[in-house]
């Protein structure tokens, strides 16, 4: 299928695993957040080790569709994949672009859910917000 | 002969509450035995990189999945590693019906003493391991 040939309903976003750091955990959670609450009859998600390890319908689904993705570090471990396995993305978001200034962050190894500070929750919300805008441009260039 | 730690990887799955469970059981572990266990992105891992790969075939290697495709010990094993333990999250969720995991972003107070339930298992293997290298 060709790129401008991606109708579609939905957009994926894939978010990255990230389980040894907590902008791993922020991503997730915007992803959850804008799966759950922003933008829940436009999005979907897929497990991006399944994808990785072979999962056919999810590679086949981010060849078809739109694919967000959404990393914690440098490594776009979410990007990359996607990129291999199923062609460009439509927009990769890194969450370290959001916490250039908090050491805090950055001082850490990893967080679970339920203990982010409030910066992080903040930063939470800024990434779901912009994955958000996101899947309204890609849906609204679909629509042309 | 610097002494070995345990990677715990668990499931990534962000589709579900049960792999939330498994994500926030690696890290109680982590919590508890401070200093002797880590973990490592299963992406990364599951992508090829190099120094997770060389991590956890250095170390004792610990997966906990979420579902029956189990991602975790699968990939861990397709980096050349049998893990020394695996676990699925579901059969204790099965075993222990009234601690159920709410969502997953709060897995909720059933999903908490499901997480408390595992990591007391998984430790107590793990301090089993221990033991029986030291025999």
């Amino acid at each position: 299928m060709e790129e401008n040939e991606k109708k579609l309903s939905k957009v994926g976003v894939v978010s990255c695993s990230g389980e040894d750091l907590p902008e791993g955990t922020i991503s997730r959670l915007a992803t959850l957040e804008t799966l759950h609450h922003k933008r829940p009859f436009d999005t979907t998600t897929i497990c991006l080790p399944l994808f990785i390890a072979g999962g056919e319908g999810d590679r086949m689904f981010a060849k078809n569709h739109p694919v967000i993705t959404v990393d914690g570090c440098e490594k776009l471990c979410a990007k990359r994949a996607t990129e291999k396995y199923s062609g460009e993305v439509a927009c990769s978001i890194n969450v370290r672009d959001f916490i250039k200034n908090s050491d805090e962050i950055k001082n850490k190894s990893n967080v679970s859910n339920n203990e982010l500070n409030e910066s992080e929750k903040r930063i939470v919300s800024e990434v779901a917000d912009v994955i958000s805008l996101k899947v309204d441009e890609i849906l609204k260039q679909n629509d042309k | 002969m610097r002494d070995k730690k345990f990677i715990i990887i668990p499931c990534s799955g962000i589709g579900k509450p049960i792999g939330t469970v498994a994500r926030e059981t690696a890290y109680e572990i982590i919590k508890q035995k401070s200093g002797t266990a880590e973990t490592v992105c299963l992406a990364l891992l599951t992508s090829g990189d190099k120094m997770a790969i060389k991590k956890i075939n250095d170390n004792y290697c610990i997966t906990l999945d979420g579902c029956a495709k189990h991602c975790a010990q699968k990939n861990t094993e397709a980096c050349g590693k049998t893990p020394d333990k695996s676990y699925m999250i579901l059969k204790f969720a099965a075993e222990n019906r009234e601690m159920k995991p709410e969502g997953m972003v709060d897995i909720g107070e059933g999903g908490r003493a499901l997480v408390k339930t595992v990591s007391k298992k998984i430790i107590s293997d793990m301090d089993e391991i221990l033991q029986n290298e030291k025999k």
